[in-house]
């Protein structure tokens, strides 16, 4: 008895939760949400704490710079010339260290306040 | 407008109506009579019709998605016919009623946005819901949707009324304005835009339209013919809602170009992304002659995709087709097409933003390849899922994005909701009917009436390509009360 008492509130509880998370999806010009834009977009190269420097497979080659804790406007900046912004030539996006290519897969759909949004976060990493 | 512009306009209007044998008196009797009272929905034939429906007793649950123009009076209209409606709109502005076919008016300086200004809910039906929300996941096989703070909801029956988005985000260096809706509040855009660029194709920007006009109008009537000032327009490689915007607001920076005695110290110049002025050949040819008639250059195929707002210089890209060499396979000389990039420096620009249906439907279940919701162009009915519906700019329907076109629309869809409610056979039609009231001048409109036919299909027995004042009238008058108080209560 005590064990289906048990069980019906564990169900209960996860219906609570599904009913009250928020939809998200990129692209769509909702209010941004650093957090899931962060594990969606950068995550798999970066790190979940900003800190990886390198493909998984790789481990000790450093490829990259970590961004944990990096400038926020420096970073909304780079990431805004990466997506095609201002800065680029030629309508190319930037090609820093050689990262043109696999950084606008990715930052193509932000919206610039979402890419706010985002260099905030990163800085916020620890 | 000062009285000399009137008296001008009269007599060019007299003399044409004399043409066709009828008086001014007899014009404005037909315009403002049987024109508009068909539209306010007078004693006439259509209403009589209308007043013998029986209303049906299916029930089901009907959700629409947008409370725009189409969304709020096809709710009413559902109202009207059904006995026991179950209707939610969702829509999250709040002025999504607002009156968009007066932006162009509100852009030089004939009517105040105060005028054009609506709210959503002095329209909402009786026994309508709303929820302030913004759906962004559909689920179409288990009639589902999710709104952006999380509710899910149920329908029966859906209908997608979601309007269009403005892409200025698309344009280089105008990334940080995103993408705007037509209502509601555009700071973020106009911050984007600045003081020399502008759009009305948000009512909020065809206010700041009228300021940065006024600004450069002064500028040309301080200028001189040898230093002109130039205005460019734009139109983009999009399907775009009233495709006549883009000219209407060049003739009418022409008017009051004219009027402040400066129009030969300015350049218009409209550089459109297609090779021709309107799809229909009749009045392509009346705009050419028009731009000529004005002294408006043009250049076809450019389309705009990039702005340097310190500089001041539109980038262009331009597209042309040059003869190859010979196939012989194809027995014939191959076409090369050519495109490049065209710097245009410019004093005062007007953008028609590209536009697409809002992402969140356009990619979902919902859209089409296009990125629009895929509908049988005669019934209205999505081609995958029979219960659900689409109607307005959202609906990927052939040339149809304008009011007017809803005005047929919103029937259509109704007739065929209520039909497949009681598993009949959908039988309204929709023929693909569009009017663009073609300002061309201040006290002028060429009133272009077409279908899918491609053919002009005038309501008036008068030379439809000919710009006349009483089609100015309706403009400004008629067609407003026509369709804030006969379409947004289902009945015209």
């Amino acid at each position: 008895m005590k064990k289906i008492v048990f069980f019906m509130l564990f169900a209960s509880m996860g219906l609570v939760a599904s009913k009250g998370e928020i939809p998200y999806a990129i692209g769509l010009k909702l209010t941004p949400q650093p957090a899931k834009i962060y594990t969606v977009e950068c995550a798999d190269c970066h790190g979940t704490d900003g800190k990886q420097t390198s493909f998984s497979g790789f481990p000790g080659v450093i490829m990259y710079a970590k961004i944990a804790g990096m400038d926020t406007a420096t970073l909304a900046k780079t990431i805004k010339e990466y997506r095609g912004g201002v800065e680029s030539k030629d309508y190319q996006p930037l090609n820093k260290y050689g990262y043109g290519a696999a950084m606008k897969a990715p930052t193509r759909d932000l919206s610039w306040d979402e890419i706010d949004a985002v260099a905030k976060y990163i800085n916020g990493l620890k | 407008m000062d009285n000399k512009y009137i008296e001008n306009m009269l007599s060019k209007m007299d003399k044409d109506l004399s043409s066709h044998g009828i008086s001014r008196r007899q014009a404005m009797k037909m315009a403002g009579l049987s024109g508009a009272g068909i539209f306010m929905g007078g004693a006439t034939s259509a209403s009589a019709e209308e007043e013998k429906t029986v209303k049906s007793d299916a029930k089901a649950k009907i959700v629409i998605v947008g409370g725009g123009l189409a969304g709020i009076s096809t709710a009413a209209r559902l109202t009207l016919n059904l006995t026991d409606p179950d209707i939610t709109i969702i829509e999250p502005e709040k002025t999504s009623a607002t009156y968009q076919p007066g932006q162009t008016l509100v852009a030089a300086g004939i009517w105040d946005e105060d005028e054009i200004l609506y709210q959503r809910d002095d329209f909402i039906p009786d026994g309508v819901k709303v929820i302030e929300d913004r759906a962004v996941f559909f689920n179409p096989q288990e009639n589902k949707l999710t709104t952006e703070k999380g509710q899910v909801v149920t329908y029966d029956y859906l209908i997608l009324a979601a309007g269009v988005q403005l892409d200025f985000e698309r344009i280089k260096g105008l990334e940080e304005a995103g993408r705007a809706l037509s209502a509601g509040n555009n700071d973020k855009l106009l911050d984007a835009l600045g003081d020399s660029i502008c759009s009305i194709y948000t009512a909020q920007g065809s206010t700041k339209t009228w300021e940065i006009m006024q600004k450069y109008i002064a500028q040309a009537k301080s200028g001189s013919p040898d230093k002109k000032t130039k205005f460019i327009f734009t139109h983009p490689n999009t399907p775009i809602k009233c495709g006549g915007a883009p000219k209407k607001i060049i003739y009418l920076t022409n008017a009051r170009l004219k009027e402040a005695g400066a129009r030969d110290n300015a350049e218009l110049t409209f550089y459109p992304n297609g090779g021709a002025m309107f799809g229909v050949p009749e009045y392509h040819d009346a705009i050419v002659g028009q731009f000529k008639r004005e002294g408006i250059k043009h250049h076809y195929r450019h389309n705009l995709i990039e702005v340097d707002k310190e500089k001041k210089i539109a980038v262009f890209d331009a597209m042309w087709q040059e003869k190859g060499p010979w196939d012989p396979v194809m027995k014939d000389f191959e076409v090369i097409p050519k495109h490049e990039k065209v710097r245009v420096p410019y004093d005062f620009l007007h953008i028609s933003p590209a536009q697409i249906a809002p992402r969140e439907i356009g990619e979902s279940d919902l859209g089409s390849a296009k990125g629009w919701v895929p509908v049988n162009k005669e019934t209205l009915q999505h081609i995958r899922y029979m219960n659900v519906f689409s109607i307005g700019d959202v609906a990927q329907v052939p040339m149809g994005k304008t009011g007017g076109s809803v005005r047929k629309q919103y029937k259509v869809l109704v007739d065929n909701l209520i039909a497949h409610m009681n598993g009949k056979k959908l039988e309204g039609k929709y023929a693909g009917y569009t009017v663009c009231p073609l300002i061309t001048d201040i006290g002028t409109v060429m009133l272009a009436e077409f279908d899918w036919t491609v053919m002009p299909t005038p309501s008036f027995p008068l030379d439809p390509t000919v710009e006349r004042w009483i089609f100015w009238l309706m403009k400004v008058y008629a067609l407003k009360p026509m369709t804030m108080y006969g379409m947004m209560s289902g009945r015209a």
